[in-house]
Parts: structure tokens; C-alpha cells; sequence
């Protein structure tokens, strides 16, 4: 634990929202912590009181980020409801928005050099991959879902939603947001042996 | 090749290494010149900006990887479900020079999605890394080897993803999945839909 006086509950959002933009927008090599505390209004050695470096700025900004995706899913779907809504409703939500993408890759760059950020990436992908291994565990004990091993279903919807989301977010004109999140239902659909409800957007068939 | 040329090749090739060990952001020109054996003025001659260098470092490696890899994938596999199972070798980062294929791969993904400049560029290296995937595929299909899938372009462009995915998971050294594991994930995704045995997607080339 910080030995520092908690962070002003406010001020804090604020740096590492302030953090977020200027990252995306200049990545985390262009990015100085002078930035960050012009764009939230606090001044460096303020921003620096608090946070050590900008690598830390980028796993605190992910945390929020990833926080936030958590919330919104649990919003979206009761975790009651039956694993294949629930499963839609986690893909959905995970392929809508590539807003925060360019942070995440981010992360995956700076996690091949930097040790803090490589165990915080695991950090991320384990509860990432929990979260949808339970759906798959629910489904297959309750006979939704086919004879599917959870752990590598979870790490194979993982996967296929990061590789799809790289192609996404680089531009391919063939990979846009409605049919990355098809493009996932559909493998997920086999990789579960299972039909998928209709998700909110009314998907069309694959 | 003449002198020219290879003192071309030269920087390019220190510039692909200092990426890898350093990330783009951190390649200085005079340090590429010193790895290179070149002076400075002879980097500059070469290209006339930084930002050129690194993208035709980027560009250099990865037409290596086509004219040298993905060329002779295959070519001499004895049937087409060995020549897969060279390819999904060929994309995942085993250790070695394909690891550091892998690094520049996920800067480029990073840049990319960064700038939006270089996504007609990166869009072009993923069309060809798709036609020669979906190549190797065709090639079974027309030789009776796999059951043909309802949309080859579409599995193709999943199999890139899983591959995408995974691979990046085990160049970070993800604590819970090795090459290994990605090899099995890919086989086990293909297999099925191919018509058939994972396990002869898994037998090591000789």
C-alpha cells in the first residue's frame, strides 16, 4: 500500500481521464507527465505526487477503463440470466466500442519491456478470461451450452476478440465494429457447440 | 547485391533489431548508424526522416517474412495438412528470429492504430499475410484433403485473429499459456471445420 494520503476522490478520476486522452492521442512514448497535468489542471509535481511514472499512469487508466467495462456489463445483463444471454451480452459490450483499443495496445507494447505492465496485463486477461469462463462453466452445466472445456473456450473468445479488434482497429475496411461483434458470436457459437440468443442488436444471421 | 544495397539492407536490418530490443519510440538514427556500421549522413542519404526509416524498417521485415517464410511455406510439405500445420507455425513467436517478427508486428499494430497515415500500409501487409493463409487452405480444399468451409475468406480472417491473439499471449509469456498451447487452440479451432484430425495438425514438421 501507498504510504501517500488517499487521493482526493475527484481529483483522481479526473488525472487518470486527463491520463487516458493523452495517451491515445500521443501514446505512451510521446506522452509527458507535464501533458497530462495541463489537460486535468494540476500541476506536475501534484500529478507526480500521486503517481510515479507514466507507465503507471497508463495500467491506472486501464483499470478504470476496465472497471467501467465490468459495471456496464453488469448493467446490461442480470449475471442471473441464462449463460447464453449473458454470453452475448459480454461480447457485445467487449466488441461495440474500440474507443479505448489504441490503450490497450498500449499496454500490450509496453508489456514486452516493462515488468510492472507485463504483470498487470496478466492481471487484466485473468479476470478477463474468468469472466467468460464462468458463462461457459454455467452453460455447460446447465446443458446451454455443448460439451465445451471452459478454460480454452474462454482463452479461444479471448483471443479471437483481440486479433479481431487489431484488424479492427487498423483499418480493414472488411473488419468494422457490427461485424467484428458478429464475426465473434458466430466462433463463439461453434467454439460452444451452442445457438446464441439474438443480442440486443438484433444481429443477422452469420 | 551491390554495395549500395546492402548498406541499405544493412540499416534496415539494425533499425528491425534496435526495434525490437527498444520499441519504435526509442530508436535513435545515430544509434541504428553505429549498428549498422554507417555513418549517419549515409542513414539520412538512405532516408530523409526518421519517420521514414521505421516504417521502411517495419516494411523490410515483414517482405522478408513474404519473400523468405510464407514463399516457401509449404512448399514442400507432402500434402496440404502438413503444409498447414508449417504455416500456423510460420505465425506464431516461436523463440528467435520469429519473436522478433512478432515484435514489430505488435508495434505496427500499435502505430497503426495510432496513426491513421499508416493503416493503408499495414492494411496491405495483413491482405497478403490473408492470401497466403487462405492459400494454403485452398490448397487442401482442391486436392479433396478438407471439407470445404461455407466462407473460406471468413475462416481465414478467424484463423488470423485466434493466431493474432494467441500469439501475442505467448510472446508476452503469458504465465498460464506457452506456444504449445496456441498450436493446440489453432488446430483444435481448424480441424473441425477442415474436415480433420487435430492431432495431424500437430505432428511437427521434420
Amino acid at each position: 500500500m501507498s504510504p501517500r494520503p488517499s487521493i482526493d476522490h475527484i481529483r483522481r478520476p479526473q488525472i487518470l481521464a486527463a491520463a487516458a486522452e493523452v495517451i491515445v492521442e500521443r501514446g505512451v512514448a510521446g506522452t509527458r507527465i507535464a501533458d497530462v497535468a495541463e489537460r486535468c489542471g494540476v500541476s506536475p509535481p501534484a500529478l507526480l505526487y500521486w503517481f510515479d511514472s507514466k507507465e503507471q499512469l497508463l495500467a491506472e487508466a486501464l483499470t478504470v477503463d476496465d472497471d467501467r467495462f465490468y459495471e456496464e456489463l453488469e448493467a446490461r445483463v442480470d449475471g442471473a440470466a441464462a449463460p447464453g444471454e449473458r454470453m452475448v451480452a459480454l461480447i457485445e459490450t467487449a466488441t461495440e466500442s474500440a474507443d479505448d483499443f489504441a490503450l490497450w495496445m498500449e499496454l500490450w507494447t509496453w508489456a514486452l519491456r516493462d515488468a510492472d505492465l507485463r504483470a498487470a496485463r496478466e492481471r487484466f486477461d485473468a479476470r478477463w478470461r474468468a469472466a467468460i469462463e464462468a458463462i461457459v462453466i454455467d452453460g455447460v452445466a446447465t446443458g446451454e451450452f455443448g460439451a465445451a472445456d471452459p478454460a480454452q473456450a474462454a482463452l479461444a473468445i479471448a483471443a479471437l476478440i483481440d486479433g479481431l479488434s487489431a484488424q479492427a482497429a487498423l483499418g480493414d475496411p472488411e473488419v468494422t465494429n457490427p461485424r467484428l461483434t458478429e464475426t465473434v458470436l458466430a466462433s463463439a457459437e461453434r467454439l460452444l457447440g451452442a445457438e446464441l440468443p439474438a443480442g440486443a442488436g438484433g444481429r443477422a444471421s452469420p | 547485391m551491390t554495395d549500395r544495397e546492402s548498406a541499405r539492407e544493412r540499416i534496415l536490418e539494425a533499425a528491425c533489431d534496435l526495434i525490437a530490443a527498444e520499441g519504435i519510440d526509442d530508436v535513435r538514427i545515430a544509434r541504428v548508424a553505429m549498428r549498422a556500421r554507417a555513418s549517419t549522413a549515409l542513414v539520412h542519404h538512405y532516408f530523409s526522416t526518421r519517420e521514414e526509416l521505421l516504417e521502411q524498417a517495419l516494411l523490410h521485415s515483414f517482405e522478408k517474412v513474404g519473400e523468405e517464410r510464407f514463399a516457401a511455406t509449404g512448399g514442400e510439405a507432402p500434402d496440404a495438412t502438413a503444409a498447414l500445420a508449417e504455416a500456423i507455425e510460420e505465425c506464431l513467436p516461436s523463440p528467435g528470429p520469429m519473436e522478433r517478427d512478432w515484435v514489430l508486428w505488435v508495434e505496427l499494430w500499435l502505430r497503426a492504430a495510432r496513426e491513421p497515415d499508416l493503416r493503408p500500409f499495414a492494411a496491405s501487409l495483413y491482405a497478403r499475410y490473408h492470401d497466403w493463409l487462405e492459400e494454403v487452405l485452398k490448397r487442401g480444399i482442391d486436392s479433396g484433403e478438407f471439407t470445404a468451409p461455407a466462407d473460406l475468406r471468413a475462416l481465414t480472417d478467424r484463423t488470423m485473429a485466434l493466431l493474432d491473439g494467441l500469439g501475442l499471449r505467448a510472446l508476452l509469456h503469458d504465465p498460464t499459456m506457452d506456444i504449445d498451447a496456441a498450436r493446440a487452440q489453432v488446430a483444435d479451432f481448424l480441424a473441425p471445420q477442415l474436415g480433420i484430425d487435430a492431432a495431424a495438425l500437430l505432428t511437427q514438421p521434420a
